[in-house]
């Protein structure tokens, strides 16, 4: 499950896309490819942000890779694409574009918008290293992760309890056996106490 | 030449005449009424024009809406047309949308002529009230439209709905959903579809973006349109489109109501051993007078013993002493006889 690269892209209606910020975890490719297989993400990237309406998500593949875009509109005409495999989960890829979104227009001014040199979003290199576990970072998985581990947690609480109710069995059992053999012992003493009358 | 008149002075002063007149009647737009460059008396200001506009436009509107109205409520499986229902839907809206910010605006201009208007005579409180109550007019009359418009919008997805399962109960493809097409995200290009050729002559971005849909294939795309062969190929796309737009949503829900359901589990689960704990704990109890009784048991035994051990151990030296003196009787006795 791997993001390969998370962009942001201004896409006015008109058709002409820039692209404001974009990170890109390259890592699992050869050195040497890493440079066209960057400029393929950017191609792809601007290519289906391009084609995507308005307020509209879509999901596109292209070979191994899926790029999820969301296109928000809105009065700064901002779009977000995301690509990775195939095994990343489709609805937290976009939670995080629409959360990216958000992020984005609350830190840079619209202003910067026309000269995408001077944007700098550090955060998005961040949530992309977040986000290579969606495991952790998305809410809703997380939650969903949490609360399975504490049912497993839950049902080995369960198996102990039920132990211990055997072993409590067993020694009320045993409690009773001793009780009964104390008083037997407490009613030989007294019986041996008035037997004796030597004096 | 004395057909000529110059007529000028008598048009001045009927023209200031009229003004001083008009301007008794409506102070709170004398600053428009330096518009009225024609001395045209015509008390209309500029509210009450801007009010009539917007009460024109609301009419027009609601005539749109009628027709909007009749059209979805039709139930026909196949004459169905969605370009104008779409588009229709889409004048009504932005109708609607351009009223409010015509209303919003008359409003404003209320409230600017209230604050300028510091009169206190009758007639200019009477306006004021008068235009406010135009104003709530208005807005309730758009309120109307508005929700006349939501009941159309919500009897079209009903239809929508029926003619949908009908279609799938006569249609048997995979992609039968596809026959009746949601109307609003179609942006009213004229339906290519019409003599039921596959979408080669279509815009190529509605075919890309049809089959960049998590389905993939473009091959399930044409075999789906030639199966149903209809003049809704065009459509088709755009419910893969809205399917897509429904399905983020959808998958968000599922999974939130997934985790609600794992939490009511937790509860059960913790119910459960709420109650495991609490037999236990009776058997706890048991267990703790048992050990109460023996303990107390023993205790008395131990009591006993110790008064025999005294006894005992007490009497014993004055035992041996009569046992001594019996032994020395006995002895006696037997040396005697």
């Amino acid at each position: 499950m791997k993001i390969f690269a998370i962009s942001i892209l201004l896409a006015p209606p008109s058709g002409a896309t820039s692209m404001l910020s974009s990170a890109s975890d390259l890592s699992s490719f050869s050195f040497f490819q890493r440079g066209s297989i960057e400029e393929f993400m950017t191609f792809f990237a601007k290519t289906v942000s391009e084609r995507t309406q308005q307020g509209q998500r879509q999901s596109v593949q292209e070979n191994n890779y899926i790029a999820h875009v969301y296109n928000r509109g809105g009065a700064e005409q901002l779009c977000a694409v995301i690509i990775c495999d195939q095994e990343y989960p489709v609805r937290p890829a976009f939670s995080l574009l629409s959360k990216l979104l958000d992020d984005f227009i609350s830190k840079v001014q619209t202003s910067s918008y026309s000269n995408p040199s001077s944007i700098s979003f550090p955060d998005i290199q961040n949530y992309l290293q977040k986000y290579q576990d969606p495991t952790q970072a998305d809410t809703i998985m997380r939650v969903q992760q949490e609360l399975d581990e504490t049912k497993i947690v839950l049902h080995k609480t369960i198996e102990s309890v039920l132990q211990r109710g055997e072993k409590l069995d067993s020694l009320v059992d045993r409690s009773n056996a001793l009780s009964a053999q104390s008083k037997m012992f407490y009613k030989q003493a007294k019986k041996q106490n008035s037997c004796c009358s030597i004096m | 030449m004395a057909s000529i008149q110059d007529r000028t002075h008598e048009f001045k002063t009927c023209v200031e005449s009229i003004r001083t007149r008009s301007a008794v009647g409506n102070r709170g737009t004398e600053a428009k009424q330096r518009l009225l460059q024609n001395g045209r008396a015509s008390p209309k200001s500029e509210f009450s024009r801007m009010a009539s506009a917007i009460g024109k436009d609301i009419s027009s509107t609601t005539l749109k809406l009628n027709k909007l109205g009749q059209l979805a409520k039709r139930k026909t499986l196949f004459d169905d047309r969605p370009v104008e229902i779409s588009e229709l839907t889409f004048i009504v809206k932005q109708d609607i949308a351009s009223i409010n910010k015509q209303i919003a605006q008359l409003q404003a201009h209320a409230k600017q002529q209230e604050a300028k208007n510091a009169s206190t005579s009758a007639e200019g409180k009477l306006l004021e009230e008068h235009n406010k109550n135009i104003i709530m007019m208005l807005q309730s009359k758009l309120a109307e439209t508005s929700m006349t418009f939501k009941d159309v919008l919500e009897v079209r997805t009903q239809n929508m709905k029926e003619s949908k399962s009908r279609t799938e109960q006569f249609m048997y493809t995979a992609s039968s959903a596809a026959n009746h097409p949601p109307s609003m995200l179609y942006r009213g290009t004229p339906d290519p579809m019409g003599d039921g050729s596959p979408t080669k002559a279509f815009d190529p971005k509605g075919k890309s973006r049809a089959s960049q849909n998590g389905d993939v294939l473009a091959l399930d795309l044409d075999a789906a349109e030639e199966g149903v062969g209809s003049s809704n190929g065009g459509a088709f796309m755009q419910m893969q489109l809205v399917e897509q737009q429904d399905s983020y949503i959808q998958q968000r829900s599922t999974a939130i109501e997934s985790i609600e359901s794992t939490i009511a589990e937790l509860g059960q689960i913790f119910q459960q051993l709420a109650h495991m704990v609490a037999e236990q704990g009776e058997r706890v109890q048991r267990i703790d007078a048992d050990t109460q009784d023996i303990a107390d048991n023993v205790r008395m035994g131990h009591n006993e013993l110790l008064k025999y051990w005294g006894r005992i151990s007490n009497d014993r030296w004055l035992m041996l002493k009569i046992f001594g003196v019996l032994i020395v009787f006995f002895l006696l006795f037997i040396l005697v006889s």
